[in-house]
């Protein structure tokens, strides 16, 4: 058996105020690209959405194409037009010639979005995992994920979930999965909550479900698969057939850099707004808007004592709660 | 225009193009295309296509079709009766059928699971992103971003090559129920995410395929691993679970205890480890396991050797491998 001891192709310590690169084959046809550490720092998502940027500037001859992920980048490349070591020395030009100075502001859009917690398509998602996938998920007892949640965060109860979840903006990391899907968090650190995924994972989720996983909130743009605690269902996001005038430029109705503020509805409520939304008669409210990333790293900051406080309760409640 | 009209689709039959349509991944759309490409290849190959025409992908079998006029054809996949009009037909050779044929596919009875149908011109359903493939989670591409139905009508491409041909000695893969897979370790292997003891069981064992798999992925059999982590940390408790990002198609992710190969219609990104990547070279076989039954070993080779394979399986899908048909 040939054995390479580490996927790690190559390091790049941190410098300049800038985070350390690690370099990880995925495949012949990909490298992974990670910045600093696993660690839920909005930062380096920020440096990501700025190195995909230049690099889908100044392509190499033989790049297919980047896929971000939060603190990461997926190059794939043709191996038969471009060495990886030739990639590799590409890619560390490109990070070389980042600015590291955090002074910059993004476009960002704000788009509000209904939320019915604890809605019974979602808890129809639970039972079935628990019928056909996995009956004795701590993650699924009672026929809900929320409990777990609540529980894994050291939560009073459901409203404090539902109120974290209203609370704060949260920010869209990337865009992945299944087309459209935003991999979003919360910019508040004080809402900042952690859950395992499922295991094994979901065979089928609905449209529009709202779920966590780690420290990240997703809202699933087709039914599908997934791994994320359900908490309750928003409205659709992707629509190939353009029912909405919204999906009309594109079937995609967020993009990385978009921050997502849900508030509450009924499900009764939610249902309407399904149907409203596919007969054209509901309008997106979605506010053109800059994130000024240096004003929000000086907030954060003021912050960070509370947010850390919180962070150490819900890590104790953590440790005594059970991982699927 | 020349047409195929679809009179039986069996259990899943979809438009599909190589590579598929890439360039999306940061918008959430894997490539889609064929699921086994070397089939899909040398279809197109034996009809006098380029490989980035469309062909149908057909699934287990049970499928028949009418020509509106005369068409070059070739199958190639799993060993199964083909016939032309009630007249059998080789697998993995070019054929010429009349005006009016009815091409069927017999049920695939042993190993393999998935054929390929190309007609010379390729089917002309419309362009989108730059791919005609369908990609049934994004209800895109194909016909109508759907698998095919009875009574369903497809454009075929102007008329090209013609003749009876068939393959030099040696490009038809030969099938298995017990699958032997070329893979790269990582993007999260040993020794950050697992144990080298979890890499030397996931190379040393065979691996059944799951009854629940299908174009997004390949589902295998949960297994305990020792992982080199206690816990996902901020990622989630579990040790398989990392930062949401990005995956390779081919990944094999590891969802908790479940390791999952990624199809060509899967997930683009998400937050469990991915402990091996499969090699293009290797990558067709998965779109011939059968569901139940199958199983597969992964084996590791190293990047060099990965391209490798990729431009030997590439050399040998030429038209120097098309030779006349006896």
């Amino acid at each position: 058996m040939t054995t390479t001891v580490s996927p790690v192709i190559a390091q790049q310590p941190g410098q300049d105020g800038k985070p350390g690169i690690t370099y990880r084959q995925a495949g012949e046809r990909a490298v992974l690209v990670e910045y600093g550490e696993m660690e839920f720092d909005l930062a380096l998502n920020f440096l990501v959405l700025a190195a995909k940027d230049a690099l889908d500037e100044q392509p190499p001859t033989g790049l297919i194409e980047t896929a971000p992920g939060f603190r990461s980048m997926l190059v794939s490349y043709d191996p038969f037009a471009l060495s990886s070591t030739v990639l590799l020395d590409h890619l560390q030009s490109v990070h070389d010639a980042l600015d590291p100075d955090r002074g910059i502001t993004i476009p960002s859009r704000v788009v509000h979005l209904p939320i019915a917690f604890d809605d019974s398509e979602t808890r129809a998602a639970v039972e079935r995992y628990i019928h056909s996938i996995r009956a004795d998920a701590p993650n699924a007892e009672g026929g809900t994920n929320i409990d777990y949640v609540v529980r894994y965060n050291g939560l009073r109860d459901r409203e404090e979930l539902y109120e974290t979840a209203l609370a704060t903006e949260h920010w869209t990391g990337f865009i992945g999965f299944f087309p459209g899907l935003p991999f979003m968090f919360p910019l508040d650190p004080r809402d900042a909550i952690f859950v395992p995924k499922y295991n094994p994972t979901r065979t089928w989720t609905p449209e529009g479900a709202v779920g966590i996983g780690g420290p990240c909130y997703a809202i699933y743009p087709v039914e599908s698969a997934g791994g994320y605690q359900l908490i309750g269902r928003s409205l659709p996001i992707y629509d190939v057939r353009a029912r909405n005038e919204v999906f009309r430029e594109n079937p995609l109705l967020l993009r990385a850099g978009d921050r997502v503020k849900f508030h509450r509805v009924t499900e009764e409520e939610l249902l309407q707004q399904f149907e409203q939304v596919h007969a054209d008669t509901y309008r997106y409210r979605i506010e053109d808007a800059t994130f000024d990333v240096g004003a929000f790293l000086e907030w954060t900051a003021t912050v960070a004592d509370e947010a850390e406080e919180r962070r150490r309760r819900r890590e104790e409640a953590a440790s005594s709660t059970p991982v699927p | 225009m020349r047409s195929l009209e679809i009179v039986e689709a069996g259990i899943q039959a979809t438009v599909q193009d190589y590579p598929g349509r890439r360039g999306m991944q940061a918008q959430g759309f894997f490539p889609a295309g064929p699921m086994d490409h070397l089939a899909h290849r040398a279809a197109n190959l034996l009809v006098g296509n380029p490989f980035s025409a469309a062909t149908l992908e057909i699934t287990l079998g049970n499928f028949r079709a009418r020509l509106d006029a005369e068409a070059t054809i070739a199958v190639c996949g799993a060993e199964a009766q083909v016939t032309v009009d009630g007249t059998d037909v080789a697998v993995w050779e070019s054929h010429e059928v009349p005006a009016g044929a009815e091409l069927a596919i017999g049920i695939a009875p042993e190993a393999g699971f998935r054929f390929y149908l190309a007609v010379d011109g390729g089917f002309d359903v419309p362009l989108l992103f730059g791919s005609r493939a369908t990609y049934t989670m994004g209800a895109l591409g194909g016909l109508d971003g759907r698998p095919l139905q009875e009574g369903d009508r497809l454009p075929l491409g102007e008329p090209g090559a013609s003749g009876r041909r068939g393959l030099a000695p040696g490009v038809r893969p030969e099938y298995s129920r017990e699958w032997d897979v070329r893979v790269v370790r990582g993007p999260q292997a040993a020794p950050d995410f697992m144990t080298e003891a979890d890499l030397e069981t996931l190379f040393g064992r065979a691996w059944p395929v799951d009854p629940n798999s299908n174009r997004t992925g390949i589902r295998l059999e949960s297994h305990k691993f020792e992982w080199a982590r206690r816990s996902g940390g901020i990622a989630g408790g579990h040790p398989s679970n990392i930062l949401d990002n990005s995956y390779p198609v081919g990944a094999i992710n590891v969802n908790g205890d479940l390791p999952v190969i990624l199809g060509p219609d899967g997930p683009t990104a998400g937050g469990f480890v991915v402990a091996a990547t499969v090699t293009h070279a290797d990558f067709w076989k998965i779109g011939q396991f059968r569901p139940v039954g199958d199983t597969v070993r992964f084996r590791e080779v190293s990047l060099e050797q990965a391209v490798e394979a990729d431009r030997a399986l590439d050399e040998s899908l030429t038209d120097a491998s098309v030779e006349a048909a006896a």
